[in-house]
């Protein structure tokens, strides 16, 4: 059997221990840091990844694969979880069939996300195994036993990375084999065990109580629960990267590795930590491991030396260690003193179709913008500043239902791309019909997932397998739900835009504006003929106000970046002074 | 061997992420242990983005440490600037001369140079290399003739990036990359 050697990240590598490990079926609904791990998975043969609309829709249609006699996993990130929690919860009531796995990416750090919640505390919630990687190498290797400890207890397993693992790359070896069903899997009809029926459920509960205690035993056995001796006499208890730190910085000290970390190998842990001077336990955010230590009676700190928000490195875990007494104080490592320097945030792209819309918005003074997850989040900020709440997905439409019935003078109006709206965009449209709300909503189908690296949804036309559909037409969807005023708009047709947005805001009742413009990155790079400014520029700075990334200033003038721009042509719309902006000629 | 490390800044869009990866690539294929980070997300929309390959007998963390980096590849000067904590008086900086703007920032251009010029390491070579690549007939090659230049530091056979470039660039300009790479070795010889 050829061995394969390669450099890959930690999506990939779940998505070969998934391979690896059977798996026939996965859905999901993407999210960063999770989001390539469909596409990984979709490349094997003989396997079926497919997008769901939203994480519970996803996590439902992985348990019914299960049930139907397959090795499954749905993929989502960690606030994706909250949208999953519901059937989760249940599941671990009901078990599973074929080996079934959660995996679900926290984003410490919030790289790109909301908020920075740990979701470890869902395994202790729900009561169900968790398992943590803490580098690619580790990942293929538990993904394929998350499958074997899934069937072993009738549990659905959570697999719980983070971004720095997600999107971190490691050299990993490893066959084409894949591991045999130790039974052999066909469907399941059995009423007893998936009908979550009081009756039913009354008994499940109480042998999920049973399943706990040997899930307590078989964590403190489990090879992932791992000691490694060293030289010195203290120990550190980690998880995940925080090992990886740890181990780089003090590689002599003793560690206790843990890979399955609900229930927490407490006995395990008592018998490492008896003849050590000093032990700590390090993790990011929550004192999850912590918690459970101090529940066992192990009078073991964390938190004391490590902070309980962010991301952590190796400068922050050498500092923790240092609080800790584990390492001496040392001079800092730092030569150069830090420069002051502006920012650089992300930036709708030159060409982004969102632009137009926000430029039209903040003319507006009167109106409240409640805004949702994806690109168009960055229209929040200034100098677009259209946006005034981001809570989570598909909260645009129902936060704007609820806020157009307090009175005040301000019309509300909002925002939601094509995806979010599917995700969660749905219900609240049919609130907002149902309950007369006085609001404007405006989607903006872009025909892609855009912010996270262009996934297609119901309104692409095409699914993660490339198969072709009808794409859902969203204006007839809300012609369909009861909506009158309905309307479509180009958004490179400046004008036009504009009519339509401030009449419909100017109108009491309910309406839907639907942006048609696609993306102009996905599913392919779109880009026309550049605009150049003439010397009729009068340096107004009217341009500069819709933050394109390919208008400068430089001179008192606005200068474009004609390798950039694209040609929409919203500068040139917004422009007071006929001629100052004009189309590249000769191209 | 100790753990070593080549931090790559720049902007999105830069091509950070592939010339990454041939530096991860290569040393693999030298037999070294290697980690290396990245942060997609929202850095594809513009923003700062940074990637870091290290390498050594054996690595655990995916991520620098401040005053730690041995190398460092820079797409833009304000980048580089903006990384700087990272780097140590042994360091050696290579920095494509140019500077990306950021929208409602007026950035004093002169000042941001002689920052860049400032920085007190082993090795600064700033250049604009963008010249060199319209030059070689192909302006996104920018980022392979910088790392030529920086192969000549990293303790990894020349061997090792030509077959690292030829596994990850795609065939149609495989040619043009090989030839921006030995261009960024002879160029390195005068630098």
């Amino acid at each position: 059997m050829k061995l394969i050697k390669k450099i890959i990240s930690g999506n990939e590598a779940i998505a070969i221990g998934a391979y690896k490990g059977n798996a026939t079926f996965a859905s999901g609904y993407p999210g960063t840091p999770s989001s390539e791990i469909l596409d990984f998975f979709k490349s094997f043969k003989g396997v079926t990844a497919q997008w769901a609309q939203n994480e519970k829709a996803g996590f439902e249609a992985a348990l019914g694969a299960s049930i139907a006699g397959a090795r499954s996993f749905a993929t989502m990130k960690h606030v994706g979880l909250n949208v999953a929690a519901d059937p989760l919860m249940t599941s671990a009531y009901t078990g599973i069939n074929g080996g079934f796995v959660v995996v679900c990416a926290d984003d410490p750090g919030m790289h790109s996300s909301q908020n920075e919640q740990d979701n470890r505390y869902y395994a202790r919630f729900a009561k169900i195994p968790l398992i943590e990687p803490s580098d690619s190498f580790e990942a293929v290797g538990f993904m394929q036993y998350a499958f074997i400890v899934s069937e072993q207890f009738d549990l659905p397993v959570l697999f719980r990375n983070t971004t720095r693992i997600s999107h971190s790359l490691a050299v990993v070896k490893y066959d084409s084999r894949t591991l045999d069903n130790e039974k052999e899997l066909k469907l399941d009809k059995n009423f007893q065990k998936y009908v979550m029926i009081p009756g039913n459920a009354v008994r499940k509960h109480k042998e999920l109580l049973k399943k706990f205690e040997d899930l307590k035993q078989f964590s403190n056995e489990t090879p992932i629960n791992r000691i490694e001796k060293g030289s010195s006499n203290v120990g550190i208890i980690a998880n995940g990267i925080s090992y990886a730190y740890a181990k780089e910085i003090m590689p002599k000290a003793h560690f206790f590795k843990v890979g399955f970390s609900y229930p927490m190998p407490t006995e395990k842990i008592r018998e490492f930590a008896k003849n050590l001077d000093k032990v700590i336990v390090i993790e990011e955010l929550e004192p999850y491991m912590e918690e459970e230590l101090k529940i066992a009676g192990l009078n073991i700190y964390g938190k004391k030396y490590f902070p309980q928000d962010g991301e952590f490195n190796l400068d922050i875990v050498e500092e923790g260690l240092q609080k800790a007494g584990f390492i001496e104080d040392k001079k800092s490592s730092v030569v150069f003193d830090s420069i002051e320097l502006p920012g650089r945030p992300p930036a709708l792209c030159p060409g982004c179709p969102h632009r137009p819309i926000f430029d039209i918005l903040h003319s507006h003074k009167n109106i409240f913008i409640t805004g949702d997850i994806g690109c168009y989040t960055l229209g929040s900020l200034p100098p677009l500043s259209a946006m005034h709440t981001t809570v989570c997905m598909g909260a645009s439409l129902s936060m704007g239902v609820g806020a157009s019935k307090i009175e005040n003078k301000e019309k509300i109006v909002s925002v939601i791309g094509d995806s979010t709206f599917f995700h969660t965009g749905i219900q609240p449209l049919i609130d907002a019909y149902v309950n007369k709300a006085n609001m404007t909503i405006i989607i903006l189908d872009n025909r892609i997932t855009a912010m996270t690296g262009g996934q297609p949804d119901a309104s692409s036309g095409f699914n993660l397998n490339n198969e072709t559909f009808e794409p859902i037409n969203v204006a007839k969807l809300a012609k369909a739900v009861g909506i009158e005023r309905v309307f479509e708009v180009d958004q490179y047709d400046y004008k036009s835009t504009k009519e339509i947005l401030d009449r419909e805001i100017e109108t009491p009742g309910l309406s839907v504006i639907v942006a048609l413009r696609p993306c102009v990155l996905a599913p392919k790079k779109i880009k026309d003929t550049p605009l150049v400014v003439t010397d009729k520029c009068i340096g107004c700075k009217r341009c500069l106000r819709i933050a394109c990334p390919s208008i400068d200033f430089k001179n008192n003038l606005a200068v474009i970046d004609e390798t950039t721009c694209t040609g929409c042509e919203v500068c040139k719309n917004v422009c007071p002074v006929e001629g100052a902006i004009v189309v590249k000629e000769g191209k | 061997m100790n753990i070593e490390s080549v931090l790559f800044v720049g902007v999105g869009g830069d091509g950070i992420i592939t010339v990454s990866n041939v530096v991860s690539e290569a040393c693999m294929l030298a037999g070294l242990d290697v980690k290396k980070s990245e942060i997609h997300g929202m850095s594809q929309r513009g923003g700062s983005v940074s990637a870091s390959v290290r390498f050594g007998e054996k690595v655990y963390s995916p991520t620098d440490k401040l005053g730690s980096v041995q190398y460092m590849m820079a797409t833009e000067k304000i980048e580089a600037l903006r990384w700087i904590q990272y780097l140590n008086k042994n360091s050696v900086v290579v920095v494509n001369d140019r500077i990306v703007p950021i929208i409602n920032q007026i950035i004093d251009e002169d000042n941001i140079d002689l920052l860049v010029n400032k920085i007190d390491t082993k090795i600064l070579i700033k250049r604009k290399f963008i010249d060199d690549a319209v030059k070689l007939g192909n302006e996104k090659v920018t980022n392979t003739i910088m790392l030529g230049v920086l192969s000549k530091y990293i303790p990894v056979e020349n061997k090792f990036f030509m077959e690292a470039i030829d596994i990850i660039v795609p065939d149609k300009i495989k040619q043009i990359n090989i030839e921006a790479f030995n261009l960024g070795m002879e160029l390195a010889k005068e630098l």
